[in-house]
């Protein structure tokens, strides 16, 4: 028995060595070392939700320029789309993810092994709150979740102000939210309810904004927010604030609330351990959270992770645009995201 | 050598006995052995995914015991018959009509049914249901209309209901009804229609009396072929059902998978359920289809298919392609190209004019990516067609004509009618990654799905094609020492090959713009069309994606355009030789 124990013992000691030396290698080596490992990959494969007209082709452009010889293959759609594509492939042992990132990403791979620790050079900088002690993820871009409104069907006097203006009966069947079932979606919104009003109080108030029958739009929140652009309907509840902003410098009839408390989230980027181009998605990450890479996200009108590059819309952020925001963390993610789904499921499906 | 002797040589001829009972046996044990092994794997895979208890080890009922027990279970069934039948009805109806007077009538204007039907499966399914929902929805025209008219702040029509759903079903799948049917009513006798006519039927009594029972067999095949798909859909019943909250089967199935972590086990269980009901519906259909044989209406004698003279109700056949071409093509067509042409989605207004451009079309077209898409999506399609087709006639002509194991054989390539897409992607990833050979995040592995998945459709094709041919002209052949292979070559491919011919191009087209499958099986360096199209969509990028999807269409159009002048080149000659 105790030999089994001294064993365990041995076993976690060597683990946490062996963790701690690949973390210190990983920090140690410099952008030109992990440039030339990575030319010799010439490539990677990053899964990513973001949107790609908006960020994702930019962020490629500057990248491949910057570091000529390597080639980024992207492949899209919605978290969960190529969240099981990754599972898939790992429980064959035939990754061919090398990075992604997404608001609730980061659980499901963490269970199934796959997040490699990381520190790079360039997060540094980055708060504690976007980043993980260990390096298992780093957040790229920070979100914050808002309600949208299309300003030709709500006039401004109309507007709601407070979460409690969503009840007003003049919007029953003109709200809708998306059906990504994330921190990013409904059980988010579920979750920073329950937070800040309490349990006892939360749960009343979702259950009379259930009689207001929102629609689950089954896409992602820049859908939703395409459709209240469109005026199918009025109010979009839980949208990305950063892309009303978008939407509205092109002209669309759209303007985001700064209703308290809003839903934060964050790209986490992960770096999939066991992938084929680990050198080179390294390159990436790094290059996303350096001040070259936050100025491409900034000029995208998103919000970089990197504290020195402010966004454009200085608003967006809660401390400059009148607003507070509540981040679950993976820890609560994980732990409670399974009864926000249920609450969803009993009060809204 | 004399030619008495030359066809002594033959089996058929020397030696019947001998033939039937080893020569016969082996093709079909080859086709039963290829079969099996397209068709047998899935089933395994679902039946372990639903049988197994997720991360741990050993057996659990659980996923069974859970779908029964849900009340909402049996709420969202209630929703898919009445959704499956209610579809199913129009787009037959719609349909069929639509076939015979194209196929059968003098009408004018009929080749508009044809470019209707394959430019509407040429356009991505995604912007047809996007065009419908645009077109019906709460800012749609229609509604706009409304407000305007009478001063309402409300809604006309409420698009996200279940008569949306059945709406946009069954324009939906009207053209696939519509080709499949003409099919069939290009084989029919026009001779017993013209004796009705001369006996004095009216147009109407000769239509249902003699033209809608002589092709019954085949109207009740695909009735039934249409209300599984209807079934197992997922497509509608998401985009438009569920902000209406209206749930169907597939609905939960598809909202369990898109879940973190998906409940694949629940699916499975779903799936394995669905597998259960659709084999009794086919037991039935099959009993029903044995003893078709007196629909046989394409005997060796005097076959010709004559047209049928409307006289001066030909409008009226006109009115019907019309209506058709307008809402089966024009209208999602013209939305489409309205919100490509727009910087964000937005309502159809005269105001708005100002701001279109034509800024997606640039992106797209100048995009190297998707070139790369293009010749991806084609090679996928048109091999998985080409493989279907030819399995299929093999296949179906084993099966009607009796062949040893021929009842094997149809119950096996009828098993893939009952996988949903989505689950036959699950069901290969899971395949091709505990295969040695590496087929993961290849084009192949699409590939094999869209065979799998579209087998039963070339099924269907050949089986009713080889029905109508009388087999007194096989016999005949056999009975001047045609071998079995030359029988097939010689007489059943020519007279099947329009069916063929159509069965290619339809499978090419679904392969072309199919989404389910091949969204969980493309990879990095495997992506299709259809797939980039998804993500574009689902990540908020609607109005590229309308432009990715018109560009697409008019390439399809171009290439089908293709396939018809090599076609009908064909086709004179053929008809050279019947003359």
């Amino acid at each position: 028995m105790t030999q089994d124990t001294f064993r365990r013992w041995l076993g976690s000691g060597l683990a946490a060595a062996l963790l701690l030396a690949s973390a210190a290698a990983a920090s140690a080596q410099s952008e030109a070392e992990l440039y030339e490992a990575a030319k010799a990959e010439g490539s990677v494969n990053w899964y990513t939700g973001l949107v790609q007209n908006q960020v994702v082709r930019p962020i490629m452009a500057g990248f491949e320029a910057k570091y000529p010889g390597i080639t980024i293959n992207v492949t899209g759609g919605r978290d969960n789309d190529f969240l099981t594509k990754i599972l898939s492939e790992a429980k064959a042992g035939k990754l061919e993810a090398d990075m992604t990132d997404g608001p609730s990403v980061f659980g499901p791979l963490k269970d199934a092994g796959l997040a490699a620790a990381y520190h790079a050079e360039n997060a540094a900088g980055v708060p504690d709150q976007y980043k993980d002690a260990n390096g298992e993820w780093t957040a790229l871009i920070v979100y914050f979740l808002v309600p949208a409104i299309n300003t030709e069907l709500v006039k401004p006097e109309d507007e709601p102000k407070s979460l409690q203006d969503l009840l007003d009966p003049k919007w029953k069947g003109k709200i809708a939210w998306s059906g990504e079932m994330t921190v990013g979606g409904p059980p988010g919104f579920i979750a920073v309810v329950l937070s800040s009003m309490g349990e006892e109080k939360g749960m009343a108030y979702l259950r009379e904004l259930a009689k207001q029958e929102i629609a689950t739009i089954p896409s992602n929140p820049r859908v939703v927010l395409d459709q209240v652009i469109a005026g199918q309907y009025a109010i979009g509840l839980v949208t990305y604030n950063h892309h009303s902003v978008i939407s509205a410098g092109k002209g669309a009839p759209v303007k985001w609330l700064p209703i308290s408390p809003a839903i934060g989230a964050m790209a986490r980027s992960v770096l999939i351990a066991g992938g084929p181009h680990p050198n080179a998605a390294k390159l990436l990450i790094n290059y996303l959270l350096s001040p070259e890479g936050a100025e491409v996200i900034r000029e995208a009108n998103y919000i970089p992770a990197n504290p020195a590059i402010e966004p454009k819309e200085p608003k967006l952020k809660p401390e400059n645009g009148g607003f507070t925001a509540v981040a679950p963390t993976p820890e609560e993610e994980k732990q409670d995201l399974q009864k926000w789904i249920a609450v969803y499921k009993e009060l809204f499906q | 050598m004399s030619k008495a002797g030359d066809l002594a040589a033959r089996p058929g001829r020397l030696s019947p006995g001998w033939f039937n009972r080893a020569g016969r046996g082996l093709p079909s044990a080859v086709l039963i052995g290829v079969l099996a092994l397209l068709t047998v794997p899935p089933i395994v895979v679902l039946l372990d995914t639903s049988l197994s208890d997720e991360g741990a080890a050993g057996y659990t009922l659980r996923h069974f015991t859970g779908l029964f027990a849900d009340p909402r279970f049996y709420a969202s069934a209630w929703n898919s018959l009445l959704f499956s039948t209610l579809s199913t009805c129009l787009s037959i109806a719609f349909g069929g009509v639509l076939a015979w007077v194209v196929v059968r009538t003098d009408a004018p204007l009929r080749w508009l049914a044809y470019v209707t039907a394959v430019l509407s499966l040429g356009t991505p399914y995604v912007l047809h249901v996007a065009a419908w929902l645009f077109f019906l929805g709460r800012s749609g025209p229609i509604n706009e209309f409304y407000r305007n008219l009478t001063g309402e702040a409300g809604v006309l029509l409420n698009v996200f209901s279940l008569w949306g759903m059945v709406l946009i079903q069954g324009m939906l799948w009207s053209p696939l009804v519509f080709l499949l049917l003409s099919a069939t009513f290009q084989r029919s006798n026009a001779e017993m229609e013209e004796a009705a006519r001369m006996s004095g039927a009216s147009v109407a009594r000769t239509m249902w009396s003699i033209s809608m029972r002589l092709a019954w067999p085949a109207i009740t095949g695909m009735a039934l072929f249409v209300f599984i798909r209807n079934l197992e859909s997922f497509d509608v019943p998401v985009l438009v059902g569920s902000p209406g909250q209206v749930y169907l089967l597939t609905t939960d199935i598809y909202l369990s998978m898109t879940e973190m972590p998906p409940r694949m086990g629940h699916a499975s269980a779903f799936s394995l359920l669905l597998i259960a009901i659709l084999t009794v519906l086919l037991m039935f259909y099959n009993r029903f289809s044995a003893n078709a044989d007196r629909y046989a209406s394409v005997t060796g004698k005097g076959y010709r298919p004559r047209l049928f003279n409307l006289g001066r109700h030909r409008w009226l056949g006109t009115a019907v392609v019309l209506v058709n071409f307008l809402l089966v093509l024009a209208l999602p067509l013209l939305v489409s190209l309205w919100i490509a042409l727009s910087p964000y989605v937005q309502p159809m207004r005269l105001s708005a004019l100002k701001s279109l451009s034509l800024e997606n079309f640039a992106i797209v077209l100048t995009d190297p990516h998707y070139l790369q898409l293009g010749i991806n999506t084609v090679l996928v399609a048109a091999g998985a067609a080409t493989a279907a087709v030819v399995l299929a006639v093999l296949s179906a002509w084993l099966v009607v004509r009796r062949w040893p194991g021929g009842r094997v054989v149809e119950q096996l390539a009828a098993i893939p009618i009952v996988f949903p897409g989505i689950v036959v992607g699950v069901a290969l990833i899971i395949i091709a990654l505990n295969l040695p050979v590496p087929l993961y995040g290849s084009l192949t592995l699409i590939m094999l799905a869209f065979l799998i998945r579209f087998l039963p459709y070339g099924m269907r094709y050949a089986h009713t094609g080889i029905l109508q041919i009388h087999h007194e002209l096989e016999e005949a052949a056999a009975a001047s020492g045609a071998s079995q292979p030359r029988v097939l070559a010689s007489i059943v491919l020519p007279l099947l090959l329009p069916a063929l011919a159509s069965a290619w191009v339809f499978i090419f087209l679904l392969g072309a713009n199919e989404l389910s499958m091949s969204v969980l099986l493309a990879g990095a360096r495997s992506q299709v069309m259809a797939v980039a199209m998804f993500e574009r969509w689902s990540s908020g990028q609607s109005v590229e994606v309308f432009a990715l999807g018109l560009a697409w269409a008019a390439f399809m159009t171009l290439l089908m355009a293709l396939f018809y002048g090599a076609g009908r080149r064909f086709v004179s000659i053929d008809r050279g030789q019947q003359a």
